[in-house]
């Protein structure tokens, strides 16, 4: 073993980006579209106590649940690593969001015109959570194109939510969207801070 | 356990029971739980002699991949192991002071301005 040596690089800073979106929506595409290696695939394991009369017995009822996470990497200079993480989209494993949200930046939402109720629950999610986000409408080949004023409305996006037409197969689309999230978060930041002056330390 | 990618099909689900490489562990000794993007590395240290011996293959491979700063979803993309299941390895390989966790929470809250700037600037040259 003592072949393993300490890396002395500057520490790595990783950070994280969530791709929510119904199922087929092309959260997977998106990533390998733009990850600087092809979309990893990890399963996580999921152990959740089992509630009711299985408690009786004396033995901890637990269930496992697999679920495959598909995630992308793209590097920028020496240490920052930013992990794009395509959200499980379905119901039943919203309980996983909690974990992968934690300490994520923002998200992306990708909506698919035809199935837009789909992004209903990530919408919610991450208002209530005061995640930043964007809502980026994959322009699929053979949907309908709508005004992406009305995709607001049906969305009943704040107006602060910066909403984009994107192709996820696209690197300089899917780059576009990703631009305009770290903007958003920026923009957050900056307009919190402001608040937090104000509010709390308000100058002499 | 037999290597080579024809073992590591994607759609043919794990060889081995994925618990039974933790020895039927399915939380970290320590029970805190490594983010997914915890950031881990070899100490270099080592493993002691008779701890060396109670590595197992899976624990040898992630302390090779440690020789480099790493996050635990790399390591589990890198091994196709479970994120559970290499928690719970790499709390073996912590607690034996061979491995060191770099930084175990993700930095959104305390990302800098700065930092966001790298990020657009990388973006942008992409």
């Amino acid at each position: 073993m003592g072949s393993a040596r300490y890396d002395e690089g500057p520490p790595l800073a990783a950070h994280k980006i969530l791709i929510a979106g119904g199922f087929g929506a092309g959260k997977t595409t998106l990533v390998g579209a733009i990850s600087e290696v092809r979309p990893l695939r990890t399963e996580e394991m999921l152990t959740t106590a089992s509630v009711g009369l299985d408690d009786l017995s004396g033995v901890s009822g637990k269930t496992t649940t697999t679920v495959a996470l598909d995630f992308g990497r793209i590097t920028f200079g020496t240490n920052i690593v930013l992990y794009l993480f395509g959200l499980p989209g379905q119901e039943r494993f919203s309980f996983m969001w909690d974990e992968l949200s934690y300490g994520a930046l923002g998200a992306v939402i990708l909506a698919d015109v035809r199935r837009l109720s789909d992004c209903f629950p990530s919408v919610n999610y991450f208002e209530k959570r005061r995640l930043p986000f964007v809502v980026a409408v994959n322009c699929f080949d053979n949907a309908p194109r709508y005004d992406p004023q009305e995709v607001r409305l049906a969305l009943d996006l704040d107006p602060g939510v910066p909403l984009v037409l994107c192709d996820a197969r696209e690197v300089s689309s899917v780059k576009q969207v990703l631009i305009t999230l770290v903007e958003a978060i920026a923009a957050s930041r900056s307009s919190r801070s402001r608040t937090r002056r104000t509010t709390v330390t308000p100058r002499m | 356990m037999p290597a080579g990618d024809r073992w590591r099909r994607r759609d043919s689900g794990p060889v081995v029971r994925p618990y039974a490489v933790t020895g039927g562990r399915t939380e970290p000794v320590d029970g805190a739980v490594l983010d997914l993007i915890a950031v881990v590395v070899a100490t270099g240290r080592g493993t002691k002699a008779d701890e060396s011996a109670k590595l197992t293959p899976e624990h040898r491979r992630i302390l090779d991949l440690c020789k480099r700063q790493v996050t635990v979803a790399d390591i589990a993309a890198e091994t196709a192991l479970p994120v559970g299941v290499v928690r719970v390895l790499l709390a073996d390989l912590m607690a034996q002071h061979a491995v060191t966790v770099v930084r175990q929470r993700p930095a959104a809250q305390r990302t800098s301005n700065d930092v966001l700037q790298e990020i657009l600037n990388g973006l942008r040259a992409l």
